[in-house]
């Protein structure tokens, strides 16, 4: 006893280093019309996508030889997954790191992760023009090992299939646990343990595969070679890439967590948006730092400031990341909830806009022809991103994802309504007990 | 004598023995046989086109003898059913023979655009299960029952050769395959080589068209641009080889380094993925962090449970 109190982390004093702060949303209407269009919009994308799998890709997409690839991979897969690596960015500050705080807001970044992955999964699953081949992709003797398509098609799947449902399995076996009946209650105590046994090493998994192949989606860019432009084409795309991934995966969580819990009115932990608000003006200025130095190394600086149209583009996504980067070393700004806002979607934009640049934008072969997203690729395209949100809305509707209100951090506090003898037994819940919080929003 | 071999002279004693026999069994560090070198060798039975722009008449022989052999169908869009016209290679055209035009009227070349068979392709080290694979004397193949149309060969390739079957369910990759399962294998020559009338395209071994080239240029330098052979040295070098009158760019060829793409874009990588040693130096680097973090996790948790009387959540 004595001993886990000298070796108990200081900052873990409070209840946050623990896991039994989510709280699903118990409040309002669930199916709300803006909810409902969403839902049409994803069902009207999931229609043209079925249709799309017994027609070829022509007349579903504007893509042609040149521009091989659509907003369906840059945009839906390589900018989008960038925001689903919360799970990663957050995972190894709070893992690795030791940033316990983070574990409250962890598992809205894993279900956002998830949900980025699973819908790019689905939008590339419907993009390849062979998919029937793909079994290979378990025949080790066909893999072409530099290939860094191979490592994307592998690593991907696997991840998002594997490794981010085992981590979002808790939600799942939670509500089972204080919905279900005794015998699903006893099964689920029997196997608890077992995977805490497991979970230390399959988080390992979880962080290795993504930082290869968030370098790797960099990396695909480099057999482009000249055809994008100089100040995106570099030798270090694969590592910017991953940075910008982190940077993204930051932003993005704190950008979600202020929406959602203005959207339910709940209030959140102001030092924890804060905490993560700090990582974040880290990362953008580790992301700055690589850039500037990779484009004084190759001698391209005199094109960053040739204020034609790829240069400014370069100096909006630089700028779009520094202003992020400068203001939130300010306290005040990382403490005021509106400015977090604005300040995390500055840099989500930045973020994004790096990602989706060089795929497209800066992507220009000598026998240029143009290219624009068709209608129905526009609507498959923001069809898998509606099917995303609406997943969000109900999986906080349903699932203990959010962080919970200060009030509720409590053990007494049982989300699916916790049988009333066991709480019985227990100390009532008393909210002075309670650690004082900043009110956030 | 005992006093004095302490443990850590046992200690370097077993690395020195353990190193003599780890060369004397290990094979030799592979040094020479670099995956992508910067600047690849031809090997010697390598094959070549060698197309010389100022004899091309622009007959397009070349054309139906190369759509004959691959079984392609003419592509009549353009010209109403009657003529095969294709504005460019696409999805049922592997070869094809431009124009350029100048501003004077006399000005202008004609070029034949198909696979150049680079040395070390750029489509070949992204195809993902190795559908895009370079076979026998340096043709550069596609395979069917392994492509997943990922479309990375297209977005890989500098000259913009591969073709994606749009408007087919089933769509293939199209790219000139040197006619290597058609003709290559029977000891033929490409169709389009053996079309030619004129001998602006002729096949042979890559070292004598390069002579060759090198000969012309010498007899009549200023009749070639830059008196130079375009596809010697471009992307690592090609099997596919031009002599030209006009520059190479207004022939729609692309100005590209000496150095293979194939090396740009894995000389990082392949040493980080050697044997999965990066990823697994990761992993356990990481797995030591997070196992202390969790250890502490765990007794906070367990001290908690204990003082509360609540299991924490999963």
């Amino acid at each position: 006893m004595n001993l886990l109190e000298a070796t108990a982390d200081k900052r873990g004093t409070t209840l946050i280093n623990h896991w039994q702060c989510g709280v699903p949303v118990t409040r309002g209407p669930v199916l709300t019309p803006l909810l409902l269009s969403l839902i049409g919009l994803a069902a009207l994308g999931l229609a043209l996508a079925a249709v799309r799998f017994f027609s070829p890709l022509g007349p579903f997409s504007g893509m042609n030889d040149v521009y091989a690839w659509g907003i369906w991979k840059t945009f839906n897969v390589m900018t989008l997954t960038a925001l689903g690596s919360g799970p990663l960015a957050l995972g190894l500050a709070a893992w690795v790191f030791n940033r316990q705080r983070l574990h409250v807001v962890m598992r809205t970044a894993l279900v956002s992760g998830f949900l980025f992955y699973a819908t790019g999964l689905l939008a590339l699953g419907f993009d390849v023009g062979r998919p029937w081949n793909f079994y290979s992709a378990v025949l080790p003797w066909r893999w072409n090992t530099e290939s860094a398509m191979l490592e994307i098609s592998i690593c991907m799947p696997l991840y998002c299939a594997v490794f981010l449902s085992f981590e979002i399995l808790p939600l799942f076996l939670e509500r089972l646990y204080y919905t279900g009946n005794d015998r699903a209650r006893a099964f689920l105590r029997h196997v608890s343990p077992s995977i805490r046994k497991v979970y230390p090493f399959a988080i390992v998994g979880a962080y290795v595969i993504p930082l290869m192949h968030q370098s790797s989606l960099g990396g695909l860019m480099l057999l482009a070679g000249t055809k994008i432009h100089p100040l995106w084409q570099s030798p270090v795309l694969p590592l910017l890439y991953l940075i910008a991934a982190g940077l993204c995966g930051f932003a993005f969580t704190i950008f979600l967590l202020l929406i959602v819990c203005l959207r339910y009115s709940r209030t959140l932990d102001a030092g924890v948006l804060a905490e993560l608000a700090n990582l974040l003006s880290g990362v953008c200025f580790v992301f700055l730092a690589v850039r500037l130095g990779d484009l004084i190394w190759r001698k391209e600086l005199h094109t960053a400031f040739a204020f034609d149209r790829m240069s400014l583009l370069f100096l909006a996504e630089t700028g779009l990341i520094l202003l992020p980067g400068l203001a939130l070393r300010n306290r005040r700004m990382r403490q005021t909830p509106r400015a977090l806002l604005n300040l995390a979607a500055m840099a989500v934009l930045g973020g994004m806009f790096y990602r989706f640049i060089p795929t497209s934008i800066a992507y220009a072969p000598p026998h240029s022809t143009s290219y624009f997203p068709s209608v129905p690729e526009l609507i498959m395209g923001g069809g898998y991103i509606a099917l995303g949100i609406v997943a969000f809305v109900l999986a906080i509707n349903y699932f203990a994802v959010l962080p919970g209100e200060a009030s509720t951090w409590n053990h007494t506090f049982r989300p699916f309504g916790w049988p009333r003898k066991a709480a019985a037994s227990s100390t009532p819940f008393e909210p002075a007990a309670a650690p004082a919080f900043e009110r956030g929003i | 004598m005992t006093a004095t071999f302490s443990r850590r002279k046992a200690f370097r004693a077993m690395i020195g023995l353990g190193g003599t026999l780890s060369t004397a069994i290990l094979p030799a560090p592979a040094q020479a046989a670099e995956e992508h070198p910067a600047h690849p060798i031809a090997p010697p039975d390598a094959i070549a086109m060698l197309f010389d722009s100022t004899i091309c008449t622009g007959c397009k022989a070349c054309m139906p003898a190369c759509n004959e052999a691959n079984g392609l169908r003419p592509d009549t869009s353009l010209s109403g059913g009657i003529w095969d016209m294709p504005t460019g290679l696409n999805a049922q055209t592997k070869n094809i023979i431009e124009l350029y035009q100048g501003p004077r009227a006399d000005e202008f070349a004609f070029v034949k655009r198909q696979c150049m068979h680079c040395l070390d392709p750029a489509c070949v080290t992204g195809c993902p299960f190795g559908s895009l694979q370079k076979k026998d004397w340096g043709a550069v193949t596609w395979n069917s029952s392994l492509c997943i149309g990922c479309r990375y060969c297209e977005v890989a390739c500098p000259f913009e050769v591969p073709q994606f079957q749009w408007e087919n369910w089933n769509p293939k990759i199209v790219k000139c395959e040197f006619c290597y399962d058609q003709r290559l294998k029977e000891n033929l020559q490409p169709a389009c080589t053996a079309a030619c009338p004129t001998g602006a395209v002729i096949f042979g071994k890559r070292v004598d068209l390069l002579a060759q080239a090198r000969d012309r240029i010498s007899t009549a330098p200023d009749k070639y641009f830059e008196k130079r052979v375009y596809g010697e040295y471009e992307a690592g070098g090609t099997q596919v080889l031009y002599l030209s009158g006009v520059s190479f760019e207004k022939l729609g060829l692309p100005t590209l380094g000496s150095t293979s793409i194939g090396h740009y874009a894995t000389k990082v990588t392949s040493v980080i993925y050697k044997w999965l040693s990066g990823p697994l130096l990761m992993a356990g680097v990481l797995g030591v962090a997070i196992r202390r973090n969790w250890n502490r996790h765990e007794s906070e948790r367990l001290q908690r449970e204990k003082e509360t009387g609540f299991p924490d959540q999963l």
